[in-house]
């Protein structure tokens, strides 16, 4: 839901809250207009948390700090700043904010994120639609990436990592952690013969199985169900 | 508040060193204090092991030194002490990806608002143990009652003041007195008249360390006193704390019965 009014600021609903996007004009104008918007919504923005947009615009720390207390008085969060210049990044940084959205590929400063190259490893051998087969048993300290489905026929040990942008199948054991949809794909799933891991992620969720969790072994799946992962058994469909 | 830096070293591997930093963190914040451990064993960490810690990790040292993700982000809590954190080593790379004025800098970052942080060092005399005793303000060797660990601990201990960070203080770990009464152990003056170090601690072996590592959760959290290695790692966290705390007595007569007493009934 995007609510653009005439003053130019726009409120966004995101997966975290809202996002504010600040409109041109003066300073001081644009905070008289965000006051007013944000009073004129206050019911129903409410307890929302916000992320707030500033683009080009050079806000120094007491600006920010005043746009802060702003959203105070109107019972919101500010918890994001996001700025294209990095003075601004600091100042925001200085006041506890966050400077990037969660989940998002970028650094602090709004750097694309390189993705670590698999160091001293033996080029592996991909096959069909890049997928990445691998057949042998990966140790602790072994990390595995790929921009593909990542397949193992062997087990993934605890201290091992397989991170890929596709979905990830071990025909195994899988003890260790595993990243699926590391790029960002929520549909991206996890499967393996006894899913028993150290840790799963899949896209930006992370899960941790349960201590009480009771040993199954039987196949099982990891899925991204109502913004959770879920582990089930496995049904050929 | 600035926080004191101690580095647990030993030069020999397996001598407990882990075994003591978890212990000794676990310890130091149940006194109250804030407490960071470091994991510096890059590419064979631990640490997070002994804590319970391991499903919990998303950033690491290696990732902050990188500038991957804020110091904050790859501080773990604990999940039974309110104050106390762990910063685990990456398992996938190697001690080169940190550098001494790396760990100075992390430490530097954390001193403001921290009481104590433990640095678990890990074997050796290259790079991994000088990234763990850079920032170090007091280091603590650990030594087991045999010749081969003492031998290291003597060549650790001179590295540690060519180093200009001596003193270092002693760790005596898995003594047996029955052993040494036989004349089978070392006993802690022989150790004491070649290493000629201050001593900070003295832990009996003791076979609930193998079952507390195993559960990820520190022996100090349980309950037992008298003298066993629990009690003997709470000593040391208040010795750490400036406090006179007189040694355990492990002397034979009347102190085996005491001990043996203790392994068997005291939990």
């Amino acid at each position: 839901m995007t609510h653009r009014t005439e003053t130019g600021i726009s409120i966004k609903g995101i997966r975290d809250g809202l996002l504010v996007t600040l409109g041109d004009g003066e300073y001081a104008d644009v905070l008289v207009r965000l006051d007013a918007e944000l009073a004129e919504k206050q019911e129903f923005l409410q307890g929302s948390r916000i992320a707030l947009a500033v683009g080009q615009r050079p806000l120094q720390r007491q600006q920010l700090s005043e746009i802060q207390q702003l959203f105070a008085r109107h019972r919101l969060l500010l918890w994001t700043v996001l700025a294209d210049a990095d003075d601004t990044k600091t100042a925001a940084r200085e006041l506890e904010l966050a400077t990037r959205l969660p989940g998002s590929q970028t650094d602090l400063d709004g750097k694309q994120l390189q993705t670590p190259l698999p160091d001293r490893q033996p080029a592996p051998t991909p096959i069909g639609t890049g997928a990445l087969l691998l057949k042998e048993t990966l140790r602790s300290g072994r990390a595995v990436y790929h921009e593909g489905a990542i397949i193992i026929l062997g087990d993934v040990n605890p201290g091992a990592e397989v991170i890929a942008a596709g979905d990830v199948i071990v025909w195994g054991r899988l003890r260790g952690l595993v990243h699926a949809g590391a790029l960002g794909d929520e549909t991206a799933v996890i499967c393996a013969l006894d899913l028993n891991p150290t840790q799963l992620r899949i896209a930006d969720q992370i899960a941790i199985p349960p201590e009480t969790r009771r040993r199954k072994s039987e196949p099982e799946q990891a899925v991204i169900r109502d913004g959770q992962i879920t582990a089930e058994a496995w049904h050929s469909r | 508040m600035s926080a004191k830096v101690i580095t647990v070293t030993s030069g020999k591997g397996g001598v407990g060193k882990t075994t003591i930093s978890a212990n000794l963190a676990t310890a130091l914040a149940m006194l109250g204090k804030r407490v960071v451990a470091i994991d510096a064993d890059i590419g064979l960490r631990n640490l997070d092991v002994v804590m319970g810690l391991e499903n919990r990790i998303v950033y690491d040292l290696v990732d902050v030194v990188e500038g991957r993700c804020r110091l904050r982000q790859a501080m773990i809590k604990d999940k039974r002490q309110p104050e106390l954190y762990l910063i685990p080593a990456a398992q996938t790379r190697d001690k080169m990806a940190v550098s001494p004025s790396d760990m100075i800098l992390v430490c530097d970052q954390l001193r403001p608002e921290i009481d104590y942080i433990l640095i678990d060092s890990p074997a050796g005399i290259e790079r991994g143990f000088r990234n763990a005793i850079a920032p170090a303000d007091q280091v603590l060797v650990v030594t087991n009652p045999e010749v081969s660990s003492v031998r290291d601990a003597d060549r650790i201990i001179g590295l540690i003041e060519a180093e200009e960070k001596g003193p270092a203080h002693l760790i005596i770990n898995r003594l047996k007195p029955e052993m040494v009464a036989r004349g089978d152990m070392l006993s802690i003056a022989d150790v004491l008249d070649i290493l000629a170090i201050p001593l900070i601690g003295i832990i009996p072996e003791d076979e609930n360390i193998l079952v507390s590592t195993n559960q990820g959760m520190p022996l100090v959290m349980s309950s037992t006193n008298g003298v066993s290695a629990s009690q003997a790692f709470r000593n040391v966290a208040l010795r750490l704390t400036g406090q006179d705390v007189p040694f355990m007595d492990f002397s034979q007569k009347p102190g085996l019965r005491g001990w043996l007493k203790n392994l068997i009934g005291g939990r």
